[in-house]
């Protein structure tokens, strides 16, 4: 009780749980509340960008009210940038055949008056960039549309295929956001399935978070029992037992982790499973350290008197020896829960993790914004909320590792 | 305040941790683009330490997509020749080194003239005369004549090359009628018609002709073995096309113009290529080359690009491509979803059709494809591709019944009248007492086609069959899906060849290719129906269009019927990415001149080249 409440006392470790907490409500609470499924495609597109989505529909059919309120963009020339300013200022001169005093000091008004009467978009110039002629093409599509200071008529098609006016939308028209009813707050956008970013980076959380759970306890499970074994026997036991770490530590544990996965095959490839692997290649520095532990405490006093008392070596490990190894074990633990949950996040940018259909796991969500470029494109929505999410929980279990540390490490201890 | 510092240290050696999962991923890309910026650099300052093989920015036109490793030879007798810019027969030969007869534009279905001026059929298609142009010159000055052109095929015969073995079956011998004219004599069945006019048509604009002096040389350096003539470097090539080797590592390959170039007479081209030097830098992926692309430092992108609007609505950067609204290119290739029809369960025609149906390709089109691919309401499906050539030779009318995606009831309700249904209450249905649970593959790293079998694996679960996706590495892909070792596979049904839509139509359905041990010619499904094999069988002797009109649209109507495989989506011969930094004037759908958006180098895409200038 009082070490736990001198752990309390240590601001990293406080500091360190509170946001492994967050992170794990958040895990818990957010399904709670948002309940569709994470993997649901809501967009028919590569990476919306965050917002709120309202349907067009129903703007045109909701209650309109009217504003008096000056509108952005009112005046043509105002919306224009100056570079689109520029733009149609050179087209002038160069194929308009306007002279360039002309064009130069011309305001904006008269510049539009000059391009809708010269402009003609079905015509081709020669000597101009195909891509130049697309761009003038839509300035001049966004000048129409800025132009048309006409209201907007919502017609409705008849039996008979005819149009007929139903309402017409003026640009002092608003409508409420609270009537209308189809919208969805994408608040980190979509990916590249169409799937909302944020349902799916909590619901790859909860994954994550599970395999590193697993994986930790996998690998703490064995390292403890192999550590406590070899350092509390000793003899051939411990000779084998440290054969067989040495051999797991000169194998680089992730090569292994590859291998083990890509043999399992895909079909079979869960989150137990992949938590498994990622658990079995990673024990082998928990042995190392326990046993050295062990192997200082197997000597002491009290152990000794425990011998003479005739204890089982059994009962010794666990009453005697365990105790005085436990904080370093539940730091071990941590250690491998975070290093846990990196490894499954490298696995499935390999392409070696779950099945993408099934699940949603921070490392899958990495590799399908990498495959699709989000980072060339400027998606950053889809892939930098999973790297802060992955340092989040890294760094919360680092920091509560650290804390554990001082507290129970007396060279530490200020 | 050590404390605060410990703190802080400790948070950013945690944010460094997750970050370093980011960089390991794109430090290559960095390294690469600086590699590549390097030499543009060298390029431009000139004087001080040039590079080797480093050419002047504006004489030179960049490429990327097409080359991925250090060049193995210049050999085209080579059946595993990397040298994908010197060395390309395919339905649209590249041509850029060597040269064939002719030019096939997919646009129009027709065969455009370069080495041979004209060809002709007699009567009953069995021998295809064809003039060679008189002006025609290998590179050492000598001319093109009609002993290279049958020398050619007799080489490729005699030393069992890819095509040697693929054409001895149609093409009997290739005869010089006078040093200009060649006569091809297609093989005989026993019936005296030609076994198959199409394939003998097919060889023109496929395969390179050679110098006969040059081969001979090969060969007798050689000594006459055929494996040491199929894997001669060939470094000292004799060639008829305007390029020619200037230098090559492992970091670029780089073409140069031959300036006495034959092309430049009046009766071809009538003048030489723009660009001076053809350079492919070698990178290791697509991001590597989409950065240098958006850079201005790549002409010519051969890659497929997410959301590639993005660059002209929202970098303004001076980038295009073929079209200027969604597909952006033209849909030539036909990604296919191919069933084993061998395996229980995939025999069922209800199993096959309900994952069809329940496919949502709108979802594929538009997150696979990102959008550059025409949608199955624009061009409904049949055996054809998105070009008006291909679609004139199909009746949609009679295939409106047929049409099907994006319907997760109807594909149900046909499970459930077939009786496949779940009986044991685990969400998944039974055929024959065993769950339905297949494994779906495509090569990793093909970005589209992963998506796209997401999408599979997904209309799987909805309808209660249990699909999962599987990414192997491209050589086990290849074996899996040639040894007919899979359940469901994506693979390309035959883009655009002369010899299509027939060609495309036997990769899906023609049953002799089902049995063969090794299988890399097509009908993976390993699919069996009589009338579409009698009317396979006809095709290539019809030259009435109503005739083959209703053939193809029979087919059609058999294949979706049947559902052996099923097209994913449309996807162009090439992705035809252009940046303008440099160059200009490259052929675009509305400028009226019928190029091909094949990346300027491909069949009559090479015309393109001819009209390249230099930016202002």
């Amino acid at each position: 009780m009082n070490t736990i409440r001198q752990v309390f006392r240590s601001a990293k470790f406080v500091t360190g749980f509170v946001i492994f907490i967050a992170i794990i409500l958040l895990t818990i609470l957010f399904p709670l509340f948002i309940t569709y499924d994470p993997l649901d495609v809501v967009g028919n597109g590569n990476f919306y960008p965050p917002g709120t989505y309202i349907s067009q529909k129903d703007t045109i059919k909701a209650n309109p009210y009217e504003l008096r309120i000056a509108l952005k963009q009112s005046n043509v020339g105002d919306s224009l940038k100056t570079d689109e300013l520029d733009k149609i200022k050179e087209w002038l001169t160069q194929y308009g055949g306007m002279g360039k005093s002309e064009v130069q000091d011309a305001d904006a008004e008269s510049l539009i008056v000059m391009w809708t009467d010269k402009y003609n978009p079905s015509k081709r110039f020669r000597g101009m960039l195909a891509s130049e002629q697309k761009y003038y093409k839509r300035l001049n599509q966004k000048l129409t549309e800025l132009l048309t200071d006409k209201d907007i008529i919502i017609a409705e098609q008849d039996e008979n295929n005819e149009l007929k006016e139903k309402s017409k939308v003026k640009s002092s028209d608003f409508v409420n956001l609270k009537e209308i009813s189809n919208k969805r707050t994408l608040v980190l956008g979509t990916d590249n399935f169409g799937r909302d970013v944020l349902r799916e980076l909590v619901s790859a959380t909860t994954t994550s978070l599970r395999i590193g759970l697993i994986a930790g306890v996998v690998a703490t499970a064995i390292g403890l029992t192999l550590g406590l074994l070899a350092g509390y026997l000793g003899g051939f036991i411990d000779d084998l037992i440290l054969f067989i770490t040495n051999l797991f530590t000169v194998i680089p544990s992730f090569v292994l982790l590859i291998l083990i996965s890509y043999s399992v095959g895909q079909k079979q490839r869960g989150v137990g499973l992949v938590a498994l692997i990622i658990g079995i290649t990673s024990w082998t520095w928990t042995t190392r350290a326990v046993r050295s532990q062990v192997i200082s405490l197997r000597n002491r006093d009290h152990v000794n008197l425990s011998k003479l008392s005739g204890h089982s070596s059994f009962k010794i490990i666990m009453t005697d020896i365990l105790p005085y190894i436990a904080s370093y074990v539940v730091m071990a633990f941590i250690l491998q829960v975070s290093s846990g949950i990196l490894s499954e996040a490298q696995l499935s940018m390999l392409g070696l993790g779950p099945a993408t259909t099934s699940t949603a796991t921070l490392g899958l969500m990495m590799n399908w914004a990498m495959l699709y470029s989000a980072h060339l494109n400027g998606s950053w929505w889809a892939y930098f909320p999973v790297l802060f999410m992955i340092a989040m929980i890294s760094f919360s279990l680092n920091l509560m590792n650290t804390g554990l540390d001082q507290v129970f490490n007396p060279q530490l201890r200020d | 305040m050590k404390k605060k510092i410990q703190k802080m240290a400790s948070l950013f050696l945690a944010a460094a941790v997750g970050m370093s999962i980011l960089v390991e991923c794109s430090a290559s890309d960095a390294s690469s683009v600086l590699a590549s910026s390097e030499s543009v650099i060298s390029a431009e300052t000139e004087g001080e330490e040039v590079l080797p093989g480093s050419t002047p920015r504006n004489e030179t036109l960049y490429f990327a997509g097409q080359q991925w490793g250090t060049i193995n030879d210049w050999n085209p007798l080579s059946s595993n020749s990397n040298n994908s810019m010197g060395v390309a027969q395919q339905d649209m030969a590249r041509a850029l080194v060597y040269e064939p007869m002719f030019l096939y534009n997919n646009l129009d279905g027709k065969l455009y003239p370069l080495l041979g001026k004209e060809w002709s059929w007699n009567d009953d298609q069995t021998e295809m005369t064809i003039k060679l142009n008189p002006d025609a010159k290998w590179s050492d000055g000598t001319p093109v004549t009609s002993e290279d052109v049958a020398y050619t095929f007799e080489v490729h015969k005699k030393y069992n090359t890819g095509f040697g073995i693929d054409y001895a079956a149609y093409i009997d011998t290739i005869v010089p009628k006078d040093s200009n004219t060649v006569v091809i004599k297609a093989k005989l069945g026993k019936d005296g018609k030609a076994v198959n006019p199409l394939k003998v048509l097919d060889y023109i604009p496929k395969v390179y002709v050679l110098q006969k002096a040059y081969i001979q040389n090969v060969e007798k350096r050689n000594n006459n073995q055929e494996d040491g003539v199929k894997t001669d470097k060939m470094e000292d090539f004799v060639s008829s096309g305007p390029y020619t080797a200037y230098y090559d590592d492992d970091q670029k390959v780089v073409l140069v113009r031959d300036d006495n170039y034959w092309g430049q007479a009046d009766s071809m081209w009538g003048a030489l290529p723009a660009p001076k030097y053809i350079a492919h830098p070698i990178y290791k992926d697509n991001s590597a080359g989409q950065i240098a692309f958006s850079k201005g430092e790549i002409d010519i992108a051969q890659m497929f690009i997410t959301d590639i609007q993005k660059f002209w609505e929202e970098d303004n950067l001076p980038i295009t491509t073929y079209l200027d609204e969604p597909p952006y290119g033209v849909g030539t290739m036909i990604p296919t979803c191919f069933y084993n029809t061998r395996i229980s369960g995939l025999d069922q025609v209800a199993v096959r059709k309900a994952i069809a149906m329940a496919v949502d390709y709108d979802h594929i089109i538009a997150t696979a494809m990102s959008n550059q691919s025409a949608t199955f309401e624009q061009v409904p499906r049949s055996v054809m591709n998105t070009t008006d050539a291909e679609q004139a030779l199909v009746d949609q009318d009679r295939l409106k019944d047929l049409q099907f995606g994006n319907d997760v009831e109807a594909a149900k309700k046909i499970l459930d009248d077939a009786g496949i249904t779940d009986h044991d209450g685990d969400g998944i249905r039974e055929y024959d007492g065993k769950n339905l649970s297949f494994t779906a593959e495509c090569p990793d790293g093909w970005t589209d086609w992963m998506a796209a079998l997401e999408d599979v694996a997904k209309a799987g679960q909805n309808i209660g069959i249990d699909i999962q996706t599987n990414y192997p590495d491209t050589n086990t892909f290849t074996e899996n899906y040639s040894t007919g070792n899979f359940e469901i596979c994506i693979n390309n049904a035959t883009g655009s060849s002369v010899s299509c839509p027939w060609q495309r139509c036997m990769v899906l359905m023609y049953s002799g290719y089902a049995d063969l041990k090794t299988n890399t010619l097509g009908n993976w499904s390993g699919f069996k129906n009589k009338e579409a094999d009698e009317i396979l069988a006809k095709i290539p002797y019809e030259q009435d269009q109503a005739k083959l009109k209703d053939y193809y649209t029979r087919l059609s109507e058999i294949y979706l019927t049947e559902v052996p495989s099923f097209a994913l989506m449309y996807r162009p011969q090439a992705f035809y990415n252009v940046n303008e930094s440099v160059w200009t004037n490259y052929p675009m759908n509305d400028d009226g001149n019928n190029i091909p958006p094949t990346v300027c180098t491909d069949g009559y895409g090479i015309a393109g080249l001819y009209q390249l200038q230099l930016v202002k």
